[in-house]
């Protein structure tokens, strides 16, 4: 049996590479892959302290996360292509019509 | 016949109607010009019904009263709309349709071709309509509406030609309709106090008690209230019967021209010349008059107010006869004697002498009106000039008009047997024998000398010598402006019989409202009468001769235009102080428009745009601008600095928590 810190470990440094992803990359398709990884970093996590503490609770949160992500994912995507549309231009530093 | 009481209600009605059918209906100079007369006419009509009414020993009534509705109701505070016609009303009246008719007619013609005859005579009408309401209101702040009422016609009629520029003698008409408006507020804030002090005191505006409303009159509460004080708080106490006459008094002046706020009649003459006649001669002047005849109980009671009225009225009259001795404008020369005459009435009714007063008033109303009419008349045939330095030799060229001119003038100087000797001497020996003010009879003497003195001028340097300008040719005056002159000189030459010495109609008419005593006549008063008349009359003899004698034959080569009287050489600065009506315009000019310009211009260029503008209402905004301003750089519109920003913030709550304990 693997031991659930090896499993929490390898979460804190999926989610790390995301957040560093947010951070860093400009594309904004890139920026969205790298929200993906935390959230299945979190994902992980749950999935690995549910089998710790034998309670299935943790699974169903999976769920319910995978399903919000997929909403989430549809509805920035289609606002991607949008964006992309008018800007021609999928490079997040060059959409900044909020500046103050 | 009490039931026919109402039709004093039409005496207003008339005219009334004529201003709304005027302003409302008729867009066309003749039917303006006639129904405005018409109904003038017919208020004089209904005036004379009045009056037998009142004078029928049916009536059984000390006046005809008509109460049209209740005014004004707050708690005890209640005012009628109601007129009053006794026998004082009753002659007001009469001089105001009477006198106001003939103007209307004289002015069909004098307005011929005028850009808006119709306003004109709209204004005319609502004129003699709020004139009607001043002296037949039964209350003073019915009384208070005519008296506005008249101040707003005036203000409208000296503007008539508002978009002129400049009409002789220089005077800018819009200008001084605004002058005539803002210096009779000064005294109409002064009749205002005095309501309220009436009010407050005597517990009604009413002259007389007014069953129907349920108040009492406040003119037979004088008596009981002569020794009552008004608390002025830290100033003091002051007679109440004193404070409500002096306040009156500064009304007077206001609307009467008095000094020290005659300034205004003088420019007033920018109006059209029918204007001055009926407005600043005959009726609206003379409202200050009556006001105190109307309020002569409670002047009765107030000492202390007489004395100033006297000093008031006598300083006016020998100012203002001064200044119109120098003037080279021919309404100017009659705007000031107006103001002149005007102080011999105000000494008049001071010394107690209203019916002097009210005879003054009547017999100046004629001969002041033909006056002005025949000076419209030369105005009007000379082709627009008023400076008497272009006249001369109208003599020959307009003899009818030099006739009337000349009755008018020599009733103005006071020349036997002429309306304005018997007046003029009524108010005199009313101040040596009734007063026992012997200084103030030989100070109006003295004026009537002065006033000769340029009556005598103003003939010679119209209708004698040469016509100095020839560039016109006089003509007279076509028959519609005529007859009027010639009715007016008329009863300019009977006025006197009115009050004629042993007979006193006036006295006898009026004795029911002002309760004069009767004057007895021993020989002592007889002698004393004749040989105060003889002299005043070797006074004006003289004064008007040598007037007379000076600019017709001694001066005669030497008046030029644009030149100065030849007299500065001789009288010098008093001269030229005597031609700007000893300052008062530049007095005001210096104390009170000036310091006022300067006040406002700090108060809308500094005050208001740096202080209230500048500091109240940008600068708070100017404030939330600045602080936004430094906090605008962190909205950069870069995603990704915001998710730092973020992850910054998690970073710090995750590790309090994680740290907190």
């Amino acid at each position: 049996m693997i031991p659930t810190t090896y499993f929490v470990m390898l979460s804190a440094v999926l989610f790390t590479i995301g957040v560093v992803g947010v951070l860093i990359r400009r594309n904004a398709l890139v920026v969205f892959m790298s929200i993906e990884l935390m959230l299945n970093s979190a994902n992980l996590a749950l999935v690995a302290f549910a089998q710790a503490r034998q309670d299935v609770g943790g699974q169903v949160l999976v769920f319910f996360v995978i399903v919000v992500a997929a909403a989430e994912v549809a509805v920035g995507l289609a606002l991607l292509v949008a964006i992309f549309h008018t800007k021609r231009t999928t490079n997040i530093d060059e959409i900044s019509t909020l500046r103050g | 016949m009490p039931q026919l009481t109402w039709i004093i209600a039409l005496i207003p009605f008339f005219p009334l109607l004529g201003f709304l059918l005027n302003a409302f209906l008729i867009r066309n100079e003749r039917q303006a010009g006639l129904v405005a007369s018409v109904m003038v006419a017919l208020s004089f009509v209904v005036t004379i019904a009045s009056m037998v009414i009142l004078a029928s020993p049916l009536t059984g009534q000390p006046r005809l009263s008509v109460m049209l509705w209740e005014w004004i109701r707050i708690g005890s505070f209640r005012v009628s709309f109601g007129f009053v016609f006794d026998q004082l009303t009753a002659v007001m009246a009469l001089l105001i349709t009477g006198v106001g008719g003939l103007i209307h007619v004289y002015s069909i013609s004098y307005m011929r071709g005028d850009i808006r005859p119709v306003r004109y005579f709209a204004y005319l009408n609502l004129f003699v309509a709020a004139m009607l309401i001043l002296v037949m209101a039964d209350n003073l702040l019915l009384l208070f509406l005519g008296w506005e009422g008249v101040g707003l016609c005036s203000f409208l009629l000296i503007g008539h030609w508002f978009e002129r520029h400049s009409v002789p003698p220089g005077i800018v008409p819009a200008d001084a309709a605004v002058k005539a408006f803002v210096v009779n507020r000064v005294g109409d804030a002064a009749l205002l106090l005095a309501m309220a002090a009436i009010f407050s005191r005597m517990g009604s505006l009413n002259f007389f008690p007014n069953q129907q409303l349920g108040v009492p009159g406040y003119l037979e509460r004088a008596g009981e209230l002569a020794f009552t004080n008004l608390d002025l708080g830290t100033f003091g106490a002051i007679g109440l019967i004193s404070a409500i006459t002096f306040l009156m008094l500064i009304a007077v002046t206001g609307k009467s021209a008095q000094v020290p706020l005659y300034i205004w009649l003088p420019d007033a003459m920018a109006g059209p010349t029918p204007v001055s006649a009926l407005i600043h001669a005959a009726t609206m002047v003379t409202a200050g008059v009556y006001l105190i005849a109307r309020n002569h109980t409670l002047f009765a009671n107030a000492g202390g107010t007489s004395g100033w009225i006297v000093a008031i009225g006598l300083l006016t009259a020998f100012l203002a006869a001064t200044a119109a001795a120098t003037q080279w404008d021919i309404k100017r020369v009659l705007a000031f004697s107006t103001i002149s005459q005007l102080g011999y009435m105000v000494v008049a009714v001071g010394l107690g002498g209203y019916v002097a007063g009210m005879f003054h008033l009547l017999t100046h109303g004629l001969f002041k009106a033909l006056l002005f009419l025949a000076a419209g008349a030369i105005i009007h045939g000379t082709h627009e000039s008023q400076d008497m330095r272009k006249m001369g030799g109208l003599k020959d060229t307009m003899p009818t008009t030099f006739r009337v001119y000349l009755i008018g003038a020599l009733a103005l100087a006071g020349i036997f047997p002429l309306a304005g000797f018997w007046s003029k001497d009524e108010i005199i020996s009313h101040a040596w024998f009734g007063a026992q003010n012997p200084g103030a009879a030989i100070l109006l003497m003295l004026t009537s000398g002065v006033t000769a003195f340029y009556v005598g001028r103003q003939i010679a340097l119209v209708f004698y010598g040469k016509q100095r300008d020839n560039t016109y040719h006089a003509h007279e005056p076509d028959s519609t402006m005529r007859n009027p002159l010639l009715i007016l000189a008329g009863l300019t030459i009977i006025g006197g019989l009115l009050n004629i010495p042993g007979l006193h109609f006036l006295a006898t008419y009026l004795n029911p409202v002002l309760e004069e005593r009767e004057v007895v006549y021993d020989t002592g008063r007889i002698i004393g009468q004749v040989a105060l008349a003889v002299v005043t009359l070797a006074i004006v003899g003289g004064a008007g001769y040598v007037g007379w004698y000076l600019y017709a034959k001694t001066f005669v080569q030497r008046i030029k235009l644009g030149k100065d009287d030849p007299l500065v050489r001789y009288l010098g600065d008093l001269w030229r102080g005597a031609e700007i009506g000893w300052g008062f315009d530049w007095f005001y000019q210096r104390i009170v428009i000036r310091p006022y310009r300067e006040v406002s211009l700090f108060l809308g260029d500094v005050f208001d745009k740096q202080g209230i503008d500048g500091m109240l209402v940008d600068g708070p905004g100017r404030l939330v601008g600045r602080m936004a301003q430094s906090l605008r750089g962190a909205q950069s519109g870069f995603i990704r600095s915001y998710a730092l920003m973020f992850l910054v913030g998690v970073v710090i709550v995750l590790g309090y928590f994680v740290f907190r304990s």
